[in-house]
């Protein structure tokens, strides 16, 4: 399924220039292609920690702040080139998760969920204070990172003949990413670890007994996960373009939460899907504000005083979509998928 | 000495919140498995309340501190029939009291008008659901999974954070308390008046929650569905009743809080729910189904989180930080789950396979 994903990805960035237009009027442009890329890389290794393997973490932006800060100190500070910095960004996430993830083996459901939420704190704690490495509550600036592999420069790109612009480029990097990402994860989970960690979410003890080794696979998953979740950092850095723990905190984790339970949880296709969905909503709402009156919300196109903002009005739908998904589709979109493509199966004759 | 006694004093005064913040959870965990992450929400809506009827309408601060606490349990019980135990009725009611709303308003209609109509369209529409469903027998209440339950809760307090604001703005105002910032002094130290009364009415709400949770039929209902579920269904204990008397008693507990957290010159803001945040640590400390566990948690907490403040600068170590108080209160957390992985007083999960 995700490879037929991917399948389709790559071909429809192919024709960026047309489609920019078109999307472009619907408030979709680029550049939130280009955000929704990096929460569905984060969202990919938070499935794999949650969706399957059951720990629930409200912790990802941590980890996300860890790649995005490492990008920013060896990447823009110290000037290393890209072939180094990116694999360096995924492995001090990699290390962070191997720390953290030991203490999931102690901690079980409601318990691991408040101390992923002290972790959220701590790093908050961390990066707002220690002003040599993260800059403090000001930031850093990550602009200058090098974005190149070998001939092929991201910032501008220029294969077979066509140049691309910076946006364009970025599209081409973050989604060449996103199906690198889901085909790793995909091939994780249809093998033999992938069919231990779900035995792991669906019962640890069991799974122990059948003798699958509970540390091994609780540390790897949230290792791995980390590690893609620094992926994900490491190219939202140059993307901003400026980092600041405002970028990295609870209300992010649990936008990751939100994507994935929209998406599907203990699906691949499903995070990528969720991410689209969550990324492009503030866009279309606000494309929508401009040439619709919605009742109760302050609008661009003046006359009826709202009571709401529209970035409250964002926030206020994200909450009534986790809570509605999670009440009528608890499966999420890619759950929805599922039952279309099963109805379909036997059709039309369902019996 | 003085300044360990003094750091002691404001760190129970402190912790006497958490408590209260915390038993708001604890009571809401153990009767229904639910963690109520919109506890946070309700801490807002009660400090807002309190601040509404007490300023804005000029009653009297304490009769405001009750009217609020009622109407938070309300709220509180509200959240829990609609969103947590999906029952037909109150979404028909919500939701039709909402489209009348929005529609009534959108049309010309003076705001408050239009919100009393869509109350009243929905106060209707639930009766008639419940009619209809009586005459033609209901479907069954639809009921969430437990890590489903968190995500509603934090849906739910992303939009009363949205909410809240918007209604009554994103400035500092001052609660009105009738405390301020008067202070008596013996012996060297400091009591501030607010912290004194925060103690106080704490005592009284715990010490409230602890004879209707000991000798009351509802306590008794509570405990017994705590223990065994289907063993209290089974008795003729109704769990919608314990389910909705839990979230009414947290939403007081929380609107208490905040309004005591919110004392003050200029305290009250609509960034309070923060403070809930730092009930967690609080809350795994004691054990989350323990009422005791909330007390000595908060207390400890408290306790912790105000000494690591007044000690940092005099031990010198400033470099940890600004802030590092509310770390501290995580390692500490940390520290005692690692050794009691439920908490000092929570009850240890038996797992079966």
């Amino acid at each position: 399924m995700t490879l037929m994903f991917c399948y389709f990805v790559l071909p429809l960035c192919w024709e960026t220039f047309p489609f920019v237009r078109t999307i472009d009027s619907w408030g979709l442009t680029l550049t939130t292609l280009n955000y929704a890329g990096v929460f569905a890389i984060g969202a990919l290794g938070l499935n794999l920690l949650t969706g399957y393997t059951g720990q629930v973490s409200l912790g990802h932006s941590v980890f996300v702040a860890v790649g995005a800060y490492a990008t920013a100190y060896a990447g823009s500070t110290w000037n290393i080139p890209m072939w180094l910095w990116l694999p360096g960004a995924v492995t001090a996430g990699f290390l962070v998760g191997l720390v953290i993830g030991p203490f999931a083996l102690r901690l079980r459901g409601n318990y691991l969920v408040v101390v992923t939420l002290g972790m959220v704190f701590v790093g908050d704690h961390l990066f707002r204070n220690w002003k040599s490495a993260t800059g403090g509550n000001a930031g850093v600036s990550v602009s200058k990172a090098s974005l190149e592999i070998g001939p092929l420069d991201f910032r501008n790109l220029s294969v077979f003949g066509q140049q691309f612009d910076k946006d364009q480029s970025f599209f081409w990097l973050i989604w060449g990413a996103v199906a690198l990402v889901a085909l790793l994860l995909k091939n994780i989970v249809r093998a033999r670890p992938g069919r231990a960690l779900q035995a792991i979410r669906d019962r640890d003890l069991a799974a122990e007994i059948i003798g699958v080794d509970l540390f091994r696979y609780k540390t790897m998953a949230f290792a791995i996960s980390s590690a893609v979740a620094a992926l994900a950092g490491a190219l939202f850095g140059p993307l901003q373009g400026y980092i600041s723990p405002i970028d990295f905190g609870l209300l992010v984790s649990i936008q990751y939460i939100a994507i994935i339970i929209l998406g599907g949880l203990g699906t691949v296709h499903g995070s990528i899907i969720g991410a689209l969905l969550l990324g492009g909503l503030p866009r279309i709402i606000e494309g929508l504000a401009k040439d619709v009156d919605l009742p109760a919300v302050a609008g661009d196109k003046g006359g009826i005083e709202g009571i709401v903002s529209i970035s409250s009005l964002n926030h206020i739908i994200y909450g009534v979509l986790i809570a509605g998904f999670l009440l009528l589709e608890p499966r999420g979109v890619a759950g929805i998928w599922a039952r279309v493509k099963a109805y379909f199966q036997t059709w039309p004759f369902s019996y | 000495m003085i300044q360990f006694l003094q750091g002691l004093f404001d760190g129970a005064a402190l912790g006497a919140q958490y408590s209260l913040l915390v038993l708001g959870f604890v009571v809401i965990y153990r009767a229904t498995g639910i963690i109520n992450f919109a506890q946070g929400g309700l801490v807002l809506v009660g400090a807002f309340m309190t601040y509404n009827v007490s300023q804005t309408w000029g009653w009297n601060f304490y009769l405001a501190l009750f009217v609020s606490m009622l109407v938070t349990a309300a709220i509180g019980v509200l959240m829990q029939r609609l969103l947590l135990q999906w029952v037909l009725r109150e979404l028909v009611g919500v939701v039709s009291a909402l489209l009348a709303w929005a529609v009534l308003f959108y049309n010309g209609w003076n705001q408050v008008a239009a919100f009393v109509a869509g109350l009243v369209l929905g106060l209707v529409s639930w009766v008639l659901t419940r009619e209809i469903e009586r005459r033609w027998g209901g479907g069954q209440a639809r009921e969430l999974p437990v890590f489903g339950s968190i995500m509603v809760t934090i849906g739910i307090l992303f939009v009363i954070k949205q909410v809240v604001p918007s209604v009554w703005g994103f400035t500092e105002s001052s609660m009105g308390d009738p405390w301020g910032l008067g202070v008596s002094r013996t012996a060297g130290l400091i009591f501030s008046h607010a912290k004194l009364w925060t103690l106080l009415l704490t005592a009284l709400a715990l010490a409230g929650f602890f004879c209707v949770d000991r000798f009351s039929r509802i306590g008794v209902a509570m405990r017994a569905t705590h223990v065994d579920h289907e063993a209290a269904v089974a008795n003729g204990i109704s769990h919608r009743v314990v389910f909705a008397t839990a979230f009414g008693i947290g939403g007081g507990m929380a609107a208490l809080a905040g309004t005591t957290a919110a004392a003050g010159i200029a305290q009250l803001t609509p960034n309070l729910d923060l403070i809930v945040f730092l009930a967690f640590p609080a809350m795994i400390l004691g054990g989350f189904d323990s009422p005791f566990g909330a007390v000595v948690g908060g207390l400890v907490v408290g306790i912790v989180q105000n000494l690591t403040k007044v000690y940092q600068p005099a031990w010198d170590l400033e470099w940890l930080g600004v802030g590092f108080d509310r770390v501290m209160v995580f390692l500490v957390m940390l520290v005692v789950l690692m050794v009691r992985p439920y908490g000092l007083f929570g009850t240890k999960e038996v797992h079966r396979v």
